[in-house]
Order: structure tokens, then sequence, then C-alpha cells
């Protein structure tokens, strides 16, 4: 599905991606781990089509297309979906207005008709009931005033209305007590299929626990270091991350 | 760069328009006399003067004009009208009365006269009182040359909004309308402003209204600001408070060549609010100014004022609120906001919130923020498949619908939305 090759991203003059080389296939689960600073939300973001990163080398490849020329709406209408660590308040900017105009504009995109009313309420209705949204946070302000597992179950809704192809979640457990921890990752595994492909970006395990991955990378200093199974998450949360920046270094 | 204009200005732009014919106002006579004899001192500002240190009147005064009434034409209203809402109508074609075009009430809760009306009212000797005619030659000018007016009075809750449409067309010609609203003791009243310009050019446009709000009334002024190209518009709205009225003013403007609004608001009772809330949005090159005054003569009253605005390519948008509290007018909540977002790099807004205040019980605050689009929350849009186009719309939209909101009729709030474009 995504083809990521020698692909090197700064900002300003700093470089943080240095090489990143990753495969995902439809119907897998990545997670990228690693320490703090490593380039993993900048990955995420690079992905995502953030113009505050400059590309300075590689290829991304998806679905046949290169990902690289896309604008940030348009990989978002060909189904990358990011969850943002730290998802934006929008005040003035009804939850509601924001998902059917972001629906409809994707769907004329693809020369489709905008959803009928009665269809995207019944849509609302059945991915809210799966994060455990409350409908009072819908009519309210994007994000405005959510706390911060409500922010979170909020992205997760977006991705559960968009359907994306590639969801790509960073940090998503950050912030969230272990019962919304459970409702979050209870919704993303809901929305895999063999038709698409979850990245999952964070610093801990225990979200591994909920949301099982195929595949592990170790990201450090914004080169993948380490690939493995999951039993490599469980390796990092025994024995953190300095025999891997061991191991590196030397 | 000041321009200085030569006295003899004045009277070479008074002399075009001075002999044509206008009706005689035979109760206003004294008024109009008082109003020459000042415009023989005045000059127009220059950007010198504090007042005007953003807008130039140049362009205006270097032109000459003439009176063109118009007022037996039938015109179609319908681009202003407010679907679903029913109102009255009072049409001004270039500042004239257009009776075959208006739709006036007949209610003995209101009273409407037409200025030419030789028959004298009670509120004739209120004519022209606090407005700023010693100071401003635009409200001299006026004041000695207008083209027409009403007197709208209402005496009870009169619900149903009073829509005054003005009408524009033609080169070089000047219009003045004139009015004063009154609402009397526990009476309430709503007026909506609105204008329609056809194949302008170098039109000027230089209305005066006056407000009257006796005891316990309730007073709201709508205004859309919608022009087409070839307007220079100047307003000036003088308002008058007793004891316990409410005054709402609301000033929504779509687009506009040049554009200058001033509002003075004088609260001589006690127990009243005032509110005062405006929109713009210029584009283009266009020039959008807004001034206010909120002068707290009495104690225990309250005012709020929030104005907002984006400005995009080379516009100007100009805010100056001054808010006076005096000397015994304790307990006085007064606030005022402007906020601003710069749409480009080349855009300017000039803005100016000022407190003055003599009383030592009082609690005010006054704020002016002016910044960009959060370039974040763009990207957030963006990143669920809205173009940047609709995202800067939608942002946009939520920041400017704060002061839309305020809209208290339904209807008209739909239409304010669908005008700024965002539904």
């Amino acid at each position: 599905m995504i083809s990521i090759k020698n692909l090197h991203a700064s900002i300003g003059e700093k470089e943080i991606l240095r090489g990143i080389n990753l495969e995902v296939k439809a119907g897998e689960v990545h997670a990228i781990m690693g320490p703090n600073g490593s380039g993993k939300s900048t990955l995420s973001a690079v992905l995502a089509g953030n113009e505050n990163y400059e590309i300075t080398e590689g290829s991304v490849d998806y679905i046949g297309e290169d990902l690289l020329e896309l604008s940030t709406e348009e990989r978002a209408r060909k189904g990358i979906f990011l969850a943002f660590q730290y998802p934006i308040e929008i005040p003035g900017v009804s939850n509601m207005n924001f998902l059917r105009t972001a629906i409809n504009e994707t769907r004329e995109a693809k020369g489709e008709e905008p959803m009928a009313a009665k269809e995207f309420l019944a849509r609302v209705k059945e991915k809210s009931a799966l994060v455990e949204l409350d409908a009072s946070l819908l009519k309210r302000y994007v994000n405005e005033g959510f706390s911060g597992g409500e922010k979170k179950r909020n992205e997760i809704f977006q991705m559960a209305m968009l359907d994306p192809k590639l969801a790509i979640l960073d940090e998503t457990d950050s912030g969230l007590d272990i019962d919304a921890l459970k409702i979050v990752s209870h919704g993303v595994n809901k929305l895999k299929s063999k038709d698409n492909a979850t990245i999952v970006i964070t610093h801990y395990q225990r979200l591994l626990d909920h949301i099982v991955p195929d595949f592990v990378h170790v990201l450090y200093k914004g080169r993948i270091v380490k690939s493995g199974g999951k039993e490599l998450a469980l390796e990092l949360e025994e024995k953190g991350y300095d025999w891997i920046k061991e191991e590196v270094n030397a | 760069m000041t321009t200085i204009i030569a006295n003899n200005k004045v009277s070479e732009f008074v002399s075009s328009i001075a002999n044509e014919n206008l009706p005689c106002w035979e109760k206003f006579s004294e008024s109009r006399k008082k109003a020459k004899e000042i415009l023989t001192q005045l000059d127009f500002p220059t950007t010198r003067n504090e007042y005007w240190k953003y807008s130039r009147v140049t362009k205006i005064a270097r032109e000459t004009y003439h009176f063109k009434n118009l007022s037996e034409e039938k015109i179609d209203l319908d681009e202003v009208r407010i679907p679903d809402l029913e109102t009255y109508e009072i049409v001004f074609i270039n500042g004239f009365i257009s009776l075959v075009n208006s739709n006036l009430p007949s209610s003995d809760e209101l009273e409407i006269v037409a200025f030419s009306d030789s028959k004298s009212h009670d509120y004739d000797s209120c004519f022209s009182k606090n407005l700023d005619s010693i100071t401003n030659i635009f409200s001299a000018l006026n004041t000695a040359y207008f083209t027409d007016g009403v007197l709208i009075k209402a005496k009870g809750e009169f619900a149903k909004p009073i829509h005054i449409i003005h009408y524009s067309t033609g080169e070089n010609i000047i219009s003045q309308p004139r009015n004063m609203f009154v609402s009397t003791t526990n009476s309430s009243l709503t007026i909506l402003k609105s204008s329609i310009n056809n194949n302008t050019n170098k039109f000027f446009q230089n209305s005066v209204n006056e407000f009257f709000l006796e005891k316990n009334s309730k007073l709201n002024f709508y205004v859309i600001q919608d022009y087409k190209k070839g307007m220079n518009v100047m307003t000036t709205n003088v308002v008058n408070q007793e004891r316990d009225s409410v005054f709402s003013a609301y000033n929504y403007t779509i687009k506009g060549d040049w554009i200058r609004n001033n509002t003075n608001v004088f609260v001589n009772g006690k127990n009243c609010e005032t509110n005062l809330f405006g929109a713009y949005q210029p584009t283009g090159s266009e020039h959008i100014d807004n001034h206010t005054i909120v002068d707290h003569l009495a104690a225990h009253c309250e005012s709020n004022e929030h104005y907002k605005g984006t400005i995009a390519d080379k516009a100007t948008g100009v805010f100056n609120g001054k808010v006076f509290v005096r000397k015994d007018s304790q307990k006085i909540n007064a606030f005022q906001s402007n906020n601003n977002v710069l749409l480009s790099d080349e855009a300017t807004m000039n803005s100016k919130p000022e407190l003055e205040i003599y009383a030592d019980d009082v609690k005010c605050s006054h704020g002016s923020t002016s910044g960009q689009l959060d370039d974040e929350a763009v990207f957030y849009l963006q990143s669920r498949g809205l173009s940047k186009k609709s995202a800067t719309a939608l942002l946009i939209g939520a920041f400017l619908g704060e002061v839309v909101e305020k809209i208290e009729i339904p209807e008209l709030k739909e239409k304010v939305l669908e005008l700024y474009g965002m539904e």
C-alpha cells in the first residue's frame, strides 16, 4: 500500500528524518516506536503533507502514486488519515459541519454526489457509538473545550467517518487513561480490514496490548534501526531504549 | 503623505449642489442656515486630523456632484429582501423618498412623518441634537443639503421591522438621506437598512441617522452594506438614550469600495444598555472604516462593543472605538473589543480602541488583536480532505460568525451568513 524509500526530511536547517525505509501492505498493522525526538511525529506529519517540513531526498509510493506530489487534501481524499497527537481546537466550526464538508469534498473530488443528510446522520450515529462519543460533543465546536480523552475519541470518530485506507495514529495513547485507551483501541480494531492498513506511532508498549501489531519498528535518530514482530515491543517495554541506542552508536 | 486641501475646495464642492432645487424644509430652515455657515468655516479634513488619520477623503472632495431625483421610477427590491421575513419598506432613490416603491404601515403604534410635511412635530427641536456638525464637515453637509427624510416614531411594541432601502444610481451623484428614529417610552422598534446600487460611478452617499430612545424603550438597528463598484459611502449615526433603554446596532459590511461609518452614542440616562456589533471583510483595494463613540453620561449602565474583520489582498480596515465614562457615571460596565485577521501580507488594519474614564467605580475593558489564520487549523482541516480554500473559508466564517450570531432575527441571520458565504 505504501512504500517509503530513503526518506529524508528537514525543518529549517535541521534534518530530522535521515533515510526511512518502510513497506506497509494492506491488512497490516505496523507499530513505530522510539525514544523522544527520534522523528516519529515528523514521519506522520510528512506523510500527511505538512508543509513545514522539507523533503530533501527519497520517495514515497502510495498505491502506485507519488505521494510527495500530492497536496494534504488530495492525500486525505485518497485515503490517508492522520490521527493527531494534539488535535486542534477550532472555535466557531461545529464538528458536524466540518465532517459533512470533509466527506462531501472528498466525494466531489471522486466525482460522486454529496452524501444525503439522512445517510450522514445514520453514519454519525453508528460511528460515534463505536468510540462512545457523546452526541452533545458532535454539535459542539471542533475539539473546543474537549478533555484529552474526548479529543482522541473524536479523532477515531473522524477516522471512522472518513473510512481511510491508511490510518496513521500519532501517539493516540498519550493523555489517555486506561478506560479511554480501551475504547479508542476497540474503535481502531473494529475499523481494521484486509483492505486497509494502520501505522501506530507510540512511545509505550501499552497501546500495543490492545492494538496488536504485525510488525514493530524502532526509530532512532531519523532511521529505522530495528524491526521485528510484536515481541520486540515487549522487549523494549522491559529493557527500555538504551540497548538500542548503544547498538546503534557502537 | 498628507494632502492639504485649499479652503476654497469646500465652497467649490458646495457650489455645485447649492443651486440645485431642494425642497425648502421650512421647519428645519434654521438648522440648515447654521450648517451652511459652518461649511464656510470648515475644511475637508486631512490625515493630520486624528479622526481622519486613516481615511483620506480627497477622492470624494475633489469631485463635483449633482442631485438626481428618480423617485418615480419603479425598481426591483428582491436582492435585498429577507426570505421569509415580513417587513415594511421605505425606499429612497438617490436620497429621495420613493413612495411608489415603498410599503408603509398604517398603524396606531407607528407614526411616520416625511420631513416634507409642513406640520410641526414634537421632535423637530431634536433635529441635529448631538450631531457632530460643528466639527464634522460631512455631518454639516448633510444638515445643510439633505435630500429627503422621514421621522419614524414607535409608540408600542412594534415587532415588524422597518426596512429602509437606499437605491443609488448614476455618475457624480450625491445622495444625502436623513432620518430620525424615535422609540417612545416602553416601546420597541427594529430598523433594517440595506442598499442597492446599479451603474454607479463616483457616487457619494452621505447619510445621517438620528436615534432617540425614550425611557424603557428598545431600538435595534441592523445595517447591511453590500455595494457594487462606484460608491463612496459615509454614514453618521447619532444615538441619544434615556434611562432604562436598550440600543443595539449591528453593522455588517459585505462589500464596498470606500466606506466610513461613524456611530456616536450618548447614554444620558441610568440603567441603559448599549450594544455595538460589526463585521467587515474588505478585499481587493477596498477601504472599510468604523468609528464609534460611546459616551457614558449617566451611572449604572452597560455597553458591549465587538467588531471583527478579515482583511484580504491590498485592502484596508480601520477601527476606532472610543468609550467615555464621565465623572459621576459610576457603576459602568463597558467592554470593547476589536479582532482582525489579516489574510495577506499587503493587507492593512488600523485599530485603535480608546477608553477615557473619569469615574472611579467602573468596570471597563478594551482590547484589539490583529493576527493571521491559524496555519495548524488549516492543516488539520486539509488533512480531513477540505481544500485549502474551503478550510480558509470555514475558519473565516467561524471568526466573523461570532458577531453575526448576535442577530436576533433568525431569517436575517440566515441572510447575513449567506452574504458572507458561511451557510
